[in-house]
């Protein structure tokens, strides 16, 4: 026992030992390491921060487009989509047999999830910037016009797709949306968002604070190039609310909010803002782009373009003759869609073309009949084709109007739209005896309805 | 005389006063003590056993056989008891009375093993017979004694009661998915944690970013399918003395929250004092792919039909050329060249001892350009500093390289299986006299040119280390006190190329990229640190022992991956720069976890033996990284044979036992975060909101254990029976759930079930024969396990295949956790099979012939257990598989047509029985006559071995792929069992030479 007694000295030796492992027994927090969090930015955001989340709201735009213009190609009936791995291009959305557009599938999902996820980093970033004292006012006022512009074009994106089932606006909780709301209050509301939008780009200054894609040079069409600074941005913004008007026939507005978009009544068709891609690092490529006489993965213009379009109409060169035909489920074409040449061709998001074809509808339905034909003779003239020979009343002149939006904006995602805007779904061609239009996608299952 | 007055201690007078009362006392033995010497040998071979540890009953004298096997120890008293004991023996005890002066020993191999140690705390052990858990266990006899593994995976394979362990693939390198009891976690950590030596050890499956080529698994450079290796494999199998599995948290608790999916303990080979032993072993052999398909045989008709018209001449000339060509040999038939050099040196002195592990293995698969390669060195030391310090330092320096061809599933059509399955035998896609292949008209890719150009490597530099200072604090009769320091060290260098240059059929004429160079660079570094203190306390009179442990530990975890895919190729060059676009992916991993333990073992006459413990634990990976999660465990043994009222004689073992613990498991890396991803335009920074919406709440999974068993051992234990049945608990189940994408995500981790895994596991141990001419050692072993989701808070999902047209894992509460649902005409999606087996048994069988002959083999059965097999699909869907115009059920429509027109409509066809019986291992060695090698050399040459061995000698099985055992999707998770065009599995045969010195 004696022996055992004395040992017990060592014991505190041994018990400081481990105890010198005790007092380091707090572990930190370890931040994410691969990625800052989004309560970096929350709080006294710098210029820098916030001109990443402006950058990545430009680059999420593109984001998943090639299936939103499938959906809206597809079922308008502008091209076929073949796909050697997927045969739902040919069957849901053609409504082929008994299939029905799903409301959990890819074609679905996708888009709606990758336009909420910009209209995120849009509320993430006005939240950055309205809890920041790093930037002045005047700054302050272009990123919430920037930011309020891009939710409401991507609202409206998902919009176009679910129509009457609606969308929802309120979404900055993730714990706590807003709820589902029809398509007019919808149109309401983003219309709104286009007019706060516009008031901040008027107090704006005249230079923003970040960049946007594309160059100084006001004539080259790509990415936000003439558009990248308040005074142009502002004139972006009111061309979308000119397109809101006409969806919204608030067509006397569309003529006003015109006005102080870019529309030029001549040829210069493409200028705009468009959707740049490039090979840079992190820099997605251009998703409508398909080489022509491709097999498995192809987009095949529908025989109807070919068969409709006017003798020397010069848009037949959106299309190109196939060395042979392609058919798939009983479908086939002749020709590839063949708009874009490479993999890095910017896609418009706005064009003159079609601020010009807004000037004749909107023209048509205030019943001014003659700046109408007026707007659609320089559409024809700049497309080979002589100055309108029919009735000037309003139903020819809206006839006149879809055809010529028909083919100047064919494969920038309108021809389903419009005729659905006109009743004209049924005027659609249907190529297999039980296919079906469909007028509206059906609200994401993961929404929890 | 005045130094006598000085009070020198006794002790410096001792020596002289023992010689002379040697010289004067002993032959009449009147200090009462008992010298005893001997040699210890083995009762079937009659090798003499160095390292046999001989103690004297009830004290802590003690000593251990040399080189020779020879002893000599001196009791206290006159008499005593000697205990004489060795792994891997039967240990035996005699009476020593001052009569006895010599006492040679014969020790028995034990087939049972109740002597050996097993773990029950993070610093202390147990003896098997008092273990209250069913550890498994396998020595270096199982893991490299009947054959040469390639890697340590290979190693276990068939090995471990209640584990089912799946090789992903027959790729050079290896890659397993093992799940112990069950399946554990279905989003969570899945694989089991490896600890060498003290050392936790990583074992990731890092993917070398082929989905940029393949794109398998859709956009993105990696996937899941890419056919990664797991990092275990680098260990060398015949470093390792032992492997003990704890398979759930009743044993596993004292690993908290690292231990959900089961502890895999290695420990190497560690030297012993006496004479230097040398061991030097050559091995050669050679791969062949275990089963080939077949080719299906084309008539004009049939080329026509599946090729089309214009096929048909082509065919006609070949067929009359002779020149059809069996691709499926072509590609797959390589015969592989295998060589292993081993040298093993080791020995030491009382006080110091080493081991020297080297290692040069060089392999070719059965597909040309692909091998594997691998040094090891493993320098292992023990030294004891003084009577009170003691320190075993093990270190491991590997290189690796493994050649792994490009395999599995790809949605491009440049995967050899995959362009082999639409490729006919009357096509040439030889290269011509410049060396310039012809391009694959029946497939996207010629996979002969693929094969001969492409790189698909990985190589890795590793160091282990591992250091264990002892400290004796101190040391009476009843008590004693240590203190064990622990260091652990892990770090490799994970290099990844994959290589495809621009004249590959699919990366030429405006096809894939231009040519695409993929290399990661991977980083890791684990280490880990524990310090325990250690006290034995022996209480009334040697019948209660308590052991007590307090410790703490630490774990830290790095790493740092980054995979650059270059593609638009300068010329031939595959140099990252030498190229017009760049990518880079970055991903990076830092865990730290920080742990309390105590442990409280009580052993009462080895009659009742409980333990109770508990581990605290926080890690950085929780949401509240300061909050301690605790792990409780208990057990008892009971050894019923041990008690006075015991009358059996002819049972020596009856023990009953049971055990209770908990476990936990990390939710996956990053759950907790809500983050942003960089998302750019044209050069420009941008960033947007990751899809994955952080979970601030998420909380580790728990698994809580109960197992109870009976140990029965019969005649000397050369019976031994254990049975055991578990019911294994997994609550807060990790999974991943959908948000309303309105929200700008789309996923978010959460823990939302239960899951139950039960089973039973025995085990028969047996001698049955044991005469000096023939010894006959046998271990059958049956095990199965049923699991089930016991509870599900979110919607019913599929999980990791290919969607329910081609049959699905399908998580779904009451259902089993592995079931396989897919379509079946109108009924909709139904359950069409499970991928867990009903049972598993294995056939250990060792037999000693006339001492010096020695054959063993190893046979494993799987019954049930169902795969996705897609490999027949694709080449059905090819034209080309072999029994295409077979008609097995006579209704007149052929196989393959039958099998393909199912297709879309019942995925019945593709889920199939996969149950198997393997020849795993058979080997049979001959050991010279020790007689004869002194005759030769004198006392120079030990010994010398000549043997030889195979493995996969024959699979009997119905499944129709290459091999029943395959993963498309690797090691993770639960989708084991898929089979996409994997690389087929081969037979290996050796012939081995070993000489010891």
């Amino acid at each position: 026992m004696n022996r055992y007694i004395k040992h017990l000295r060592f014991i505190p030796i041994a018990a400081s030992a481990v105890l010198l492992f005790l007092p380091s027994c707090e572990i930190d927090d370890i931040a994410d390491p691969n990625n800052p969090t989004i309560e970096s930015v929350m709080e006294n955001a710098t210029v820098d921060d916030l001109n990443n989340l402006v950058v990545g709201t430009e680059s999420g735009m593109r984001n998943v487009l090639g299936t939103y213009y499938d959906d809206v190609g597809v079922i308008g009936r502008e091209y076929y989509r073949f796909s050697g791995s997927d045969p739902r291009f040919t069957s849901d959305l053609l409504g082929a047999g008994s299939a029905v557009l799903d409301n959990n599938t890819f074609y679905t999902t996708n888009p709606w999830s990758a336009r909420y996820r910009v209209v995120k980093n849009t509320n993430i970033l006005i939240d950055a910037v309205n809890n920041t004292e790093l930037i002045t006012e005047t700054q302050r006022q272009g990123y919430l016009g920037f930011a309020k512009t891009i939710k409401a074009h991507q609202l409206l994106m998902n919009l176009t797709l679910m129509n009457e089932n609606g969308i929802r606006l309120d979404v900055a909780d993730p714990e706590n949306l807003g709820p589902i709301v029809d398509k007019p209050t919808a149109l309401a509301a983003i219309a709104v968002l286009l007019d706060e939008a516009a008031a901040h780009l008027q107090q704006a200054g005249t230079l923003f604070a970040f960049s946007l894609s594309g160059y100084a040079a006001p004539d080259d069409v790509t990415g936000f190039t003439g558009f990248n600074n308040p005074a142009g941005f502002l004139k972006f913004n009111r061309a979308l609310a000119a397109r809101v008007a006409v969806y919204r026939e608030n067509f006397a507005d569309a003529l006003t909010l015109l006005t102080q978009s870019f529309l030029e009544l001549n040829t210069n068709f493409s200028r705009g803002v468009y959707y740049t891609f490039s090979t840079a690092p992190g820099d997605q490529l251009n998703p409508l782009f398909l080489p022509n006489n491709a097999t498995g993965e192809i987009r095949i213009a529908h025989p109807s373009y070919v068969q409709d379009i006017s003798p020397g109409d010069d848009r037949i060169n959106k299309v190109s003759l196939r060395d042979a035909p392609a058919t798939q489920s009983g479908l086939t074409g002749a020709y590839d869609v063949a708009i874009y040449t490479s993999n890095t061709d910017p896609i418009p998001i706005i064009r003159n073309e079609e601020l010009i074809l807004i000037y004749a509808e909107a023209s048509i339905r205030t019943n001014q009949l003659t700046n109408a034909v007026t707007a659609l003779n320089i559409i024809r003239a700049g497309h080979n084709l002589g100055p309108y020979q029919g009735p000037v009343t309003q139903a020819a002149l809206i006839n006149e109007m879809l055809r010529q939006r028909r083919f100047s904006l064919y494969f920038e995602g309108h021809r389903w739209i419009d005729m659905r805007r006109y009743g004209r779904l049924g005027e659609l061609p249907i190529d297999r005896p039980e296919d079906n239009v469909w007028e509206s996608f059906p609200i994401p299952f993961s929404e929890n309805l | 005389m005045i130094y006598y007055k000085k009070a020198i201690p006794m002790m410096k007078l001792y020596p002289l006063k023992l010689l002379l009362l040697l010289l004067c006392f002993i032959p009449i033995s009147l200090y009462a003590q008992t010298t005893v010497r001997g040699k210890v040998t083995d009762f079937g071979s009659g090798k003499a056993l160095p390292g046999v540890s001989v103690v004297v009953v009830g004290t802590t004298t003690g000593t251990n056989t040399d080189a020779n096997g020879d002893y000599s120890i001196t009791l206290p008293g006159a008499s005593g008891k000697l205990t004489f004991s060795f792994l891997g023996y039967t240990s035996q005890t005699f009476d020593v009375t001052p009569a006895v002066n010599t006492l040679d020993v014969r020790l028995r191999e034990s087939t049972t093993s109740l002597s050996e140690v097993v773990v029950t705390g993070l610093a202390t052990t147990v003896k098997r017979a008092n273990a209250a858990n069913a550890v498994a266990t396998i020595s270096t006899r199982e893991i490299t004694g009947i054959t040469t593994p390639q890697t340590m995976d290979a190693a276990i394979s068939g090995k471990l009661v209640g584990a089912n362990v799946v090789s992903n693939s027959g790729a050079p390198g290896g890659g397993i998915a093992m799940k112990l009891r069950g399946i554990t976690s279905i989003f969570g950590n899945a694989q089991p944690l490896y600890v060498v030596d003290g050392v936790i050890i990583d074992n990731s499956s890092i993917s070398s970013g082929l989905n940029a080529v393949t794109n398998a698994g859709g956009g993105g450079s990696s996937s899941t399918q890419d056919n990664a290796s797991n990092r275990i494999a680098d260990l060398n199998p015949n470093d390792i003395e032992s492997i003990e599995v704890l398979k759930g948290a009743s044993a596993a608790a004292i690993y908290g929250s690292l231990a959900s999916a089961g502890v895999v303990i290695i420990t190497t080979k560690r030297g012993a004092a006496g004479k230097t032993i040398v061991d030097f072993s050559q091995d050669i052999g050679i791969a062949r792919v275990s089963k080939l398909l077949g080719m299906r045989t084309l008539t004009e008709d049939r080329v026509r039909a599946s090729f089309g018209a214009a096929a048909v001449p082509q065919f006609v000339a070949a067929r009359d050329a002779g020149r059809l060509i069996d691709y499926e040999e072509e590609l797959y038939g390589n015969t592989g060249m295998l060589y292993n050099t081993r040298l093993n040196v080791s020995g030491g002195s009382e006080r110091t001892q080493f081991f020297v592990g080297g290692l040069i293995q060089d392999e070719e698969g059965i597909v040309e350009k692909t091998g594997y390669n691998k040094k090891s060195l493993r320098f292992n030391l023990d030294h004891m500093l003084s009577d009170r310090f003691d320190f075993s330092l093990s270190t491991n320096y590997i290189n690796s390289t493994a050649d792994r061809g490009l395999t599995n599933n790809d949605n491009k059509g440049v995967s050899f299986g995959v362009a082999l399955s639409s490729t006919p035998s009357f096509v040439d896609l030889f290269p011509d006299e410049n060396g310039l292949y012809p391009n694959n008209p029946f497939g996207a890719s010629n996979f002969l040119q693929t094969r001969d150009l492409i790189t698909n490597q990985e190589n890795t530099d590793r160091f282990l280390g591992g250091l264990t200072l002892n400290t004796k604090l101190q040391d009476s009769e009843m008590s004693s006190t240590k203190l064990v320091i622990r260091a652990g060290l892990d770090f490799y260098n994970l290099r990844t190329r994959a290589l495809f240059p621009r004249l590959l059929q699919f990366q030429s004429n405006g096809n894939g990229t231009g040519g695409a160079s993929i290399q990661g660079n991977n980083y890791n570094l684990n280490t880990n640190y524990a310090a325990f203190l250690v006290n034995n306390l022996n209480l009334s009179d040697n019948s209660v022992f308590l052991t007590t442990t307090v410790g703490v530990t630490r774990e830290n975890f790095n790493q740092d991956q980054t995979l650059n895919v270059a593609t638009q190729l300068i010329g031939t060059q595959s140099n990252l720069d030498q190229a017009g676009a760049v990518t880079v992916d970055q991903t990076r991993l830092k865990v730290r976890n920080k742990g309390l333990f105590a442990q409280e073992e009580f052993n009462w006459r080895d009659r009742v033996i409980a333990t109770a413990g508990i581990r605290l634990d926080k890690s950085s990976n929780n949401a509240m990284v300061n909050d301690f999660n605790s792990f409780p465990k208990f057990s008892l043994a009971v050894n019923l044979t041990n008690f006075d009222f015991w009358s059996i004689d002819r049972f020596n073992l009856v023990k009953l036992r049971a055990a209770y613990g908990e476990s936990g498991g990390f939710p996956p890396f990053g759950a907790k975060y809500t983050s942003l991803v960089s998302s750019n335009v044209g050069g420009s920074g941008g960033l947007l909101p990751n899809t994955q919406l952080g979970n601030e709440e998420i909380e580790q999974e728990r698994q809580k254990e109960f197992e109870t068993g009976i140990d029965i051992g019969l005649m000397e234990n050369k019976l031994l029976l254990e049975a055991t049945y578990y019911n294994k608990k997994v609550s807060n189940l990790i999974v991943f759930r959908s948000v309303p994408a309105s929200s700008g995500f789309t996923t978010e981790v959460l823990n939302a079930g239960e899951l139950r895994n039960r089973g039973v596991e025995l085990a028969l141990s047996a001698t049955p024969v044991e005469t000096p001419g023939l010894k006959w050692d046998s271990r059958v072993s049956y095990w199965r396990n049923t699991s089930e989701i016991t509870q599900l808070d979110i919607p019913a999902f599929p999980l990791g295949a290919f969607g329910s047209t081609l049959g699905t894992f399908f998580i779904e509460e009451g259902e089993s956790a592995t079931q396989i649902v897919g379509i079946r005409g109108d009924e909709g999606v139904v359950k069409l099979g499970d991928a867990a087996p009903d049972f598993q048994m294995n056939f250990h069988n060792f037999f000693t012939i006339q001492q010096n002959l020695s054959f063993s083999f190893l046979l494993h059965w799987k019954k049930g257990g169902d795969n996705i097999n897609l490999t027949q699909l694709l080449t059905d869907l090819g034209g080309t598989s072999f029994d295409y115009d077979d008609d097995d059920d006579g209704d007149g429509i052929p196989n393959a047509e039958e099998r393909v027109d199912a297709l879309g409509v019942s995925a019945e066809t593709f889920v199939q029985n996969a149950s198997y019986l393997r020849l795993r291992e058979i080997g049979v060695y001959y050991n010279v006559p020790i007689a004869f090698l002194s005759g030769m050399f004198g006392d120079v040459v030990r010994s010398v071995r000549i043997g030889a061995s195979a493995n996969n000698l024959f699979t009997i099985t119905d499944y129709d792929g290459y091999d029943p055992e395959v993963s498309n999707f690797g090691s993770n998770g639960l989708s084991t069992g898929v089979d996409v065009m994997p690389f087929p599995m081969s037979k290996r045969y050796f012939f081995h030479f070993s000489i010891g010195f």
